[in-house]
């Protein structure tokens, strides 16, 4: 009887490969989402006109 | 979805340790037939997988509820993934059983079939930038992809090919015990892996839809 135990290995290890690899892509995208919409809740202004930058203002002469 | 990810790790561990440790290796085949314990539970999860997309296929047409289409795209996804493996790992087996890794026989040719199918699927989902329309599209060809899974099942049966017909429902010497429990073992751990995958795929689609609204 063939031990064939590297073919055995190698079919686990592919496997394994895609298996998580196809885990760590949900999680990384689930990850870029969650910081895309905690960048976007950062950005929007409370209420009222948007104030301008400091350095963008002209100083009063 | 915390809880069911680590009941299917623990079921994964269990499957392992069951397929690698305690099932004795075949009387032929030797220790290469312990590849059986990823082979068959994967290709179940994948004619799982592609009847599910076919299921909500019909109801995302019948009703256009979304949920119907996020669950079809999720389950057409993880399916691909599910074939991607049962046909790398039948090849690795095919190689000392057969002594090639690769015959153009019914089963090997059907099976690439429905993979660059439901690529094919997930393709133009990913090619239509109107999502109602793609929805459509991808639910009818969702529909027309699932009647290759009985061609798939029964090429082993209808036509004469090198790869061995179903063993487990069919008439005959009986598998031992020990075989059998190993084997149920996997397909329960590659269940809980599908259920797991689509839940967690199927709320990104969701999360992704509403940032996108």
């Amino acid at each position: 009887m063939p031990d064939n135990w590297g073919f055995v290995l190698a079919a686990y290890g592919l496997a394994a490969v895609v298996l998580i690899g196809y885990w760590r892509m949900l999680v990384r995208r689930e990850r870029d989402l969650e910081d895309r919409a905690g960048e976007r809740s950062h950005a929007a202004p409370i209420s009222g006109h948007p104030r301008s930058k400091p350095d963008s203002r002209t100083s009063i002469q | 979805m915390r809880v069911l990810g680590a009941v299917t790790v623990v079921a994964l561990a269990a499957g392992l340790v069951a397929g690698l440790g305690l099932a004795p290796p075949e009387v032929t085949q030797g220790n290469v037939q312990r590849i059986m314990y990823l082979h068959v539970p994967s290709v179940w999860v994948a004619y799982v997988a592609f009847a599910v997309v076919f299921v909500a296929s019909i109801a995302y047409l019948a009703k256009r509820a979304d949920a119907a289409d996020r669950l079809a795209h999720a389950s057409a996804e993880v399916g691909v993934v599910f074939t991607g493996v049962t046909i790398a790992t039948g090849s690795i087996w095919g190689k000392p059983t057969w002594g090639t890794w690769w015959t153009w026989d019914a089963r090997l040719t059907s099976v690439s079939i429905l993979f660059v199918m439901y690529l094919g699927y997930l393709l133009l989902r990913g090619m239509i930038d109107d999502r109602e329309r793609g929805a459509r599209y991808a639910a009818v060809l969702g529909i027309v992809a699932a009647f290759n899974i009985p061609l798939v099942h029964f090429s082993v049966i209808w036509w004469r090919t090198l790869h061995q017909p179903p063993s487990l429902m069919t008439p005959g010497p009986a598998m031992p015990r020990v075989i059998i429990t190993a084997l149920l073992v996997n397909f329960v751990a590659f269940s809980l892996l599908y259920v797991y995958f689509v839940a967690k795929r199927v709320h990104l689609l969701r999360r992704e839809a509403e940032a996108a609204a």
